[in-house]
Formats: C-alpha cells, structure tokens, sequence
C-alpha cells in the first residue's frame, strides 16, 4: 500500500470518481500529469478486484485455488482500501459499472499512460494472471468482463505457430462460411504477414 | 409509374439470374433489398482495384481483377506489400505462388469450399440478428455507395457497416464494430475500383514465378461423410450461428465451422500436440481466438475457438465443448 500512501489525496479521489463515472475533465487532467504511472495503475488494478469480487466478477476460467488466492490476498487491500472508500464514498455509488461520460481524448490518453489499450471505454484487462496478480475486465459490456486476454507478444515461437495455423484455418472457413472471398483472402493474407 | 418500376424490380429479383441484379440501379433499395444485391454482386461484377484491409495494428494491400465469365468466377489477387505471393482463382480451381521466405505454409491457406456461393441465400435471415438500417449515401474510391449499418441484436456478435457500389451493389467497404462506441475492429475499403467488363485474360494469369500449388475446391478434406461431430459435443452457440463449413477430419481431432451470415467461427477440438497454450482469448483486430485445454480421462486436448465474435462469445462456446469419447475424437495416434 505503499504507492497508496504516497499519492495525493485528491488522485486517489479522481481515480475514486473515475470509477464512478463522475470525474470532471479537470481532475483528469491532473492525473494525466501524475509522475508515477505505476503507482496508478497499480492502484486502479487493485480497486477493479476489489469491484470485481464486490460483483463476483472473478474469471470463472481461473482454477478454485487461484481465485481463493486472488481473494484471500485482496482482503488486505480491501481493508487498507477502506478507508480510500469511505472517503469517497465509494461504497455508496454502488460501483456501478464504469461509463465513461468526461473527455475521450483525456481517456484514451490517460489508458496510454497506464498501458490499458483502452477505447474510448476502459477495458483494463491486458493481462490476466500476471506475476501473480489478477487484472479484471471494467469494460461496461458485460461478457466481456471475465474473459481473460493473451497478448500476441506473451506467445513463444511454438505458441504463435500453433495459434497462426488455426487463424490461418479459420480464415479459410471464413471464405467458405461467409462467402467472403475477397475479405477472407485479406485476412489470410494479414495472418501470413502478423507480427507480433 | 413508380409503383410499375418497383414491380419491375421484385419480378427482376423474383425470375432473373442473380447476375442481372447487377444491370439495375434502382435509387429507392431498401437496406434489405442492399443486402439481396450483394451476395450476387460480389461474385458477378467485373472489376479491377486494390484495396486496403487493416485490423488491429496490420494493415495491408491487395491487387484485385474480378470477372464473372461463362458461368464461373475468374479471380486473381496479389499482395501489395510484405512477402510475393498470387492466389488465382478459376472457378473451382485455385492456384497459388508461394513467397520464398513465408512465416507460413501457404499450401495450408488454399480455399476449400465453394466459397461465395452461399452467401446469398444466406443473407436473408440476417435481418434476424442484425437490425439493418439504411444510413445516408457515401462515397468511397470514388464511387457513390449505398451505406447499410447493420446493428447485432445481442451481444454475442458485432456489428457491420457497409458501403455498396449504387450501380451494382459490389461490397467495396465493410466496417466491423464493436458495440457500444461502435469502435471499428477491422476494415475493408477498395482504395482504387474500376468496375469494367473490359479485363484482358492476361489479367488473369500467373506472372510470378515461385513454388505453385493448385487445389481444386469442393473436395479433399471436406466430406458429407463427416458431417457429424464425433467424440464430442458442442453444448452452446449462439442463435444464428448454423454449420456453414462440414467438419474437418484431422489427424488428431476435428475443426468446424459456423456462420449467421455475416460472421463466423471455427472450432478446433484436437489432442494435446506436446505444445502447452495458455488458456484465454488472443485479439487481432476483429478475430478472436480463444483457447483452452482439457482432458478427458488421461487424454489432455485443446479447444480453440476463433472467429469474428467477441471474446466472451467464443469463450462460452469454447466452455461449452465437451468431449465424451476421446478414441473416437483424437483416434489412436494421439499423444498425452
């Protein structure tokens, strides 16, 4: 909780905001100007688990014993985090599921800085199970929020081969399927070319 | 006098050869009746132009002629940049030159399946899973285009807009979009587009030289007789999706394929290849891939699931296969 301790209060309470969807331009804008993007992300991941198990939103994918870990070890966070909460009464917006209404520019800019490849919505999920620690989708649509994502990059050679033949494949079916020919001789064309 | 051109139309999409569609330009095409032109339209307008198609971080450029001549579909594409390749398609005939130096075998991408011919009796239940809607006219490579949204009514797909050339409904740009923001995943647009009849049979000729590998649609792997899922069952899909493509049989499982129209996915079901995946969904633009593994008894196997979907889609669908008699399913030669 260290990162916590040492960021401002008033980012801590746009970060709070943002979850809630009620952060003005202003506020983030400030938080686009924080020094310490990893204290940021670190944080926001750990108040999306929080959020999540709040709403049982733990990937069902994960094995009992992971998600009993990733539980068990956000407990201490949810007690440090209480007092975050309270202050910005987060526990009485309901954690409802982020829509995003301020500046998409200042959005999409402050998902770079956190390395989020997010939209126009947040989708915090790069990762899913990585050094131990759980990201969870706050996307607003729903099924997308328990699917964890396998970066391309995270793939070793064996892997990307494996998972290109089958990309490769589908492209096929999708020419047969569809009747795309043309768009389905693109997307051959675009695996056969992908780099990762 | 309108109401006898309208008359005039239906009768034409009633009696006449898909082709003709293409002679007519009507202004007042409902987006349904859009839709009925394109499967036809793709197959039988002549036209040379490249275009461009890009998802996720790739973008890249095609060469096209297109004719539709005694019956069949003549078409020859050619990559505009990274590695040489053609791919020349004559009817069922498919003939492709290999780059020297592919990341991948290009003998495994050769069409198998009579590809556009389904597409147009396919487009009519559409309208079930996507609300169509007829946007304001576009322009695209220099031609006045039709613009079609066509919006999922659940969330278990995405959703399309498309442009069509007015005069002869040729799909000259397709967008597909995620919903909510309507964030574009992927994107076919020609860049240049000559719609003409006057294409010259040298056009539609091998020019390159390299490794060549011809394959004959319709046949090989593809067969009636395999129509059946075996050793495993799929307990979930989407509604719409139906099986477009019969099931594959492979050296050690069975791949299938399934479309609403629009959209497709494959399902890959085979034994554990000694190679260890990591369980969840891969994102390149609009494709989803998403795998997992599983084991019955001591045989442990993969499930992929890729497509033009969302990932929980795939995944659900990928949850939801079961396999129930691994013999059968992965045959003897399969490796734990």
């Amino acid at each position: 909780m260290s990162e916590v301790n040492g960021m401002d209060e008033r980012l801590k309470e746009t970060l709070s905001a943002m979850m809630d969807d009620e952060a003005d331009e202003l506020s983030v804008r400030r938080l686009l100007a924080h020094s310490d993007p990893e204290a940021l992300r670190s944080h926001w991941h750990r108040w999306q688990q929080i959020r999540s198990l709040m709403h049982d939103e733990v990937p069902q994918v994960l094995p009992g014993d992971m998600a009993q870990k990733v539980r068990a070890s956000i407990q201490g966070s949810l007690a440090a985090s209480a007092e975050v909460a309270s202050e910005s009464s987060l526990p009485e917006r309901g954690w409802r599921l982020l829509r995003w209404r301020g500046s998409a520019a200042a959005t999409v800019a402050l998902a770079l800085l956190l390395g989020f490849g997010a939209g126009v919505g947040w989708q915090v999920s790069p990762v899913a199970e990585h050094g131990g620690e759980l990201a969870v989708h706050a996307d607003a649509a729903p099924l997308v929020a328990d699917v964890p994502e396998i970066p391309l990059q995270g793939l070793d050679d064996q892997q990307w081969e494996h998972l290109s033949r089958y990309l490769l494949e589908h492209a096929q079916h999708n020419s047969v399927a569809a009747g795309r020919g043309s768009v389905g001789y693109a997307r051959v064309v675009s695996v056969s070319s992908a780099s990762r | 006098m309108r109401a006898f051109r309208s008359l005039c139309l239906l009768l034409s999409a009633l009696l006449l050869a898909p082709w003709a569609w293409a002679a007519e330009s009507p202004a007042e095409l409902t987006a349904e009746e859009w839709l009925r032109k394109l499967g036809p339209a793709l197959n039988t307008t002549s036209y040379r132009g490249v275009f461009v198609y890009t998802r996720g971080d790739q973008v890249n450029a095609m060469h096209i002629v297109h004719r539709y001549r005694n019956g069949e579909v003549q078409e020859r594409l050619v990559p505009q940049d990274g590695e040489s390749g053609e791919i020349l398609r004559k009817g069922n005939r498919v003939t492709c030159i290999l780059p020297e130096h592919g990341r991948f075998h290009l003998d495994a991408v050769i069409p198998s399946g009579p590809f556009a011919e389904a597409f147009s009796s396919q487009f009519v239940p559409v309208s079930r899973w996507y609300q169509a809607t007829l946007l304001e006219p576009g322009r695209v490579a220099g031609h006045k285009a039709a613009v079609v949204e066509l919006n999922a009514r659940d969330p278990h797909r995405y959703s399309y807009r498309i442009w069509l050339e007015k005069n002869t409904g040729l799909l000259i740009k397709s967008d597909v979009r995620e919903g909510g923001d309507g964030r574009v995943l992927e994107r076919f647009q020609f860049t240049s587009l000559e719609i003409t009849n006057d294409l010259h049979d040298s056009e539609f000729e091998i020019q390159g030289s390299g490794k060549t590998v011809e394959h004959t649609l319709g046949g090989g792997p593809w067969s009636s007789s395999t129509r059946h899922l075996e050793g495993w069952r799929l307990g979930w899909r989407p509604e719409g999706f139906m099986p477009a493509a019969t099931p594959r049989t492979r050296a050690s499982g069975q791949a299938v394929a399934f479309s609403d129209g629009l959209a497709s996915f494959s399902i890959f079901v085979e034994a554990f290849s000694g190679t260890e995946m990591p369980t969840g969904a891969s994102r390149i633009g609009a494709t989803t891939a998403y795998m997992r593994m599983g084991q019955v008894d001591t045989q442990r196997y993969l499930v992929t699931v890729v497509g033009e979907i969302p990932p929980a889609t795939a995944r659900k669908v990928a949850d939801s296969v079961e396999v129930i008699d691994a013999l059968k399913l992965f045959g003897r030669g399969s490796h734990d």
